[in-house]
């Protein structure tokens, strides 16, 4: 319906508002210090170098914080799912009485602000020692992205077909069997969709890591970007890089499993 | 799908166990308690200390040990200039970002309606910025704003303009604050509105269009009316986690100048965990829980009627 000139602005709106932001902090990961402080600014990199990209991995140990970013991410991922698998069976092939209450709680659990909890969270992760410790950030997480999980998980459990849960358990099997060897590896992309926008929600935290797990040893990427800021400098392009190195594993995520994590969040329509 | 058709199109079936059978029962109890537990540990115990925290005088300086105060922690509240200052800057700061995430996110999702050739790159510009961490997004916007290398400031030059201040400034700080907002949230709601769309049946626009119906019209009378329920889920999500707002705003400014952008999250954290003032903290985080509590139970209520 739209004449060309405007398809192509329209284009263009969607693209440098998607992209733009990452798209600078990656052409100033290329320029150097000098260049930046050049006015009036330049847009494209001068001289690109990737010493930035060194600097970022010798000023900080971003290495460390990738790993420790990926370690909580997984696990509180793995945590998620198998709460949410127990629950969403639970929900969809189980009778159960109060069916619509539980999920409810489940889903008004999610509406609850970490900020308010943060100081009962940070007493409770101090009385069982998870203070700067993975567990401190993946018990909240897991508690987050369940409500989603459960919802994406219930829809997908609903299209296998009962016949084939039926047939397995006149075989011999027991329900629990049967969720495990029937029910989880046919709604396998659900699984992985859930999956994905968990580890997202954990991956993107700030909040909880900056007050939970803080110190240097077990520190999230969000938080230990920060510290490449000193009081009174920003050393843009070195910053810039580590961003880009802590964009990138989810930026390929997202790449490779677009539609899958778009009707995730659909189904969830949970967390913004 | 909703939670009430996932309800509703499920019934598990009556024939097999009837309701209290003893080993679907017990199974239930099982498949539920990892989920319990988590929920129980994380947020229902914490609500729990928090609300009993609120009535305490819980110092790390007083030299006695907690002292039950009634309401005082409130009253304390309600006098302290910091917080209404920090509700009305929460408060401005939804006014702005929720309606302005809406406008955003829907004429994003308009946008992206349209029939592309190549789609991957179009769904991609709607993810990358919901994948990209608040707290980071709060970074690159400080970085847009800056005052001396900021782009914004760069193509002000170019137009003529003297460079502002942005982040030094309280009422430009909040507006840099709101845009970076704005920026990050509308994706996801225009990924929402993109799915509602998408159900609206191409059938409806053609009749509108043989009775002579505008595009305006069309938009106005098909679209609008057919997206209300995606625009609602979109409004109350949006305005839960905007009262909540913390990773931004503190990347940007961390409060200041002056605390002038210090949203409700900011002051909990630093009452609470800065200055360890946990009963003074926990009243704050009662008040705001209450203030989210009135949105959400909008939700529950819409969600028990069905209507979401």
């Amino acid at each position: 319906m739209l004449t060309l000139p405007l398809r192509w602005i329209a284009a263009a709106v969607l693209l440098v508002n998607g992209f733009f932001p990452a798209l600078w902090i990656l052409l100033t990961s290329f320029k150097s210090d000098a260049e930046l402080a050049h006015t009036p600014i330049t847009w494209l990199p001068q001289h690109p170098s990737l010493s930035n990209y060194l600097h970022a991995f010798s000023d900080q140990p971003l290495l460390l914080f990738l790993g420790n970013s990926f370690a909580v991410a997984m696990l509180s991922t793995l945590l998620t799912l198998f709460a949410a698998t127990g629950a969403a069976y639970a929900l969809t092939r189980l009778q159960l009485r109060h069916r619509g209450l539980i999920l409810t709680a489940l889903v008004a659990v999610a509406m609850f602000p970490p900020a308010t909890l943060l100081v009962p969270l940070f007493e409770i992760m101090r009385g069982l020692g998870l203070i700067n410790t993975y567990g401190a950030l993946i018990l909240p997480y897991a508690v987050q992205s369940l409500p989603v999980c459960t919802l994406v998980l219930a829809s997908f459990f609903q299209q296998v077909p009962r016949d084939l849960e039926n047939a397995a358990m006149l075989d011999g099997c027991t329900r629990l069997q049967a969720l495990y060897r029937i029910v989880l590896p046919l709604s396998a992309p659900g699984v992985f969709t859930a999956g994905i926008l968990a580890f997202v929600n954990a991956w993107d935290e700030f909040l909880l890591a900056l007050t939970l797990n803080a110190a240097p040893g077990t520190r999230t990427l969000p938080v230990g970007i920060l510290l490449y800021q000193g009081e009174f400098s920003f050393p843009w392009p070195v910053i810039s890089a580590a961003l880009v190195v802590a964009i990138v594993p989810v930026a390929i995520l997202i790449i490779l499993f677009q539609e899958r994590v778009i009707s995730g969040l659909t189904t969830g329509g949970i967390k913004g | 799908m909703s939670l009430r058709t996932l309800l509703n199109r499920y019934q598990p079936d009556g024939q097999r166990s009837k309701l209290g059978d003893v080993s679907d029962t017990s199974l239930a109890f099982w498949l539920l308690l990892p989920a319990t537990l988590l929920l129980g540990l994380i947020v229902v115990y914490p609500v729990a200390k928090v609300i009993h925290d609120s009535f305490y005088s819980m110092s790390i300086f007083s030299e006695h040990g907690p002292a039950f105060i009634g309401f005082a922690n409130y009253a304390d509240a309600l006098r302290d200039p910091d917080v209404w200052r920090a509700v009305r800057f929460t408060l401005a700061l939804c006014i702005v970002t929720v309606p302005g995430a809406l406008l955003v996110g829907l004429g994003l999702a308009l946008l992206a309606n349209r029939p592309w050739t190549w789609r991957w790159p179009v769904r991609l510009a709607l993810l990358l910025p919901w994948a990209l961490p608040l707290a980071f997004s709060g970074m690159i916007f400080a970085w847009f704003f800056n005052t001396e290398y900021g782009v914004v400031n760069d193509l002000l030059r170019r137009a003529g303009v003297a460079p502002i201040s942005f982040l030094l400034i309280p009422q430009w700080g909040f507006l840099a604050i709101c845009i970076a907002t704005i920026w990050k949230t509308s994706s996801f709601v225009a990924l929402i509105l993109l799915a509602g769309l998408q159900t609206i049946p191409r059938s409806l626009y053609e009749a509108a269009e043989l009775e002579g119906a505008s595009h305006w019209q069309s938009f106005r009378h098909v679209t609008l009316p057919l997206l209300m329920p995606a625009m609602m889920v979109a409004l109350i999500f949006r305005t839960i986690s905007a009262l909540q707002s913390f990773d931004i705003p503190y990347a940007m400014t961390q409060g200041g100048p002056a605390r002038y952008t210090e949203t409700l999250s900011i002051l909990i954290n630093t009452t609470a965990i800065e200055y360890m003032d946990v009963g003074y903290g926990s009243a704050l985080a009662v008040l705001l829980f209450l203030l989210s509590m009135a949105v959400s139970s909008l939700y529950l209520r819409k969600l028990y009627k069905g209507t979401v």
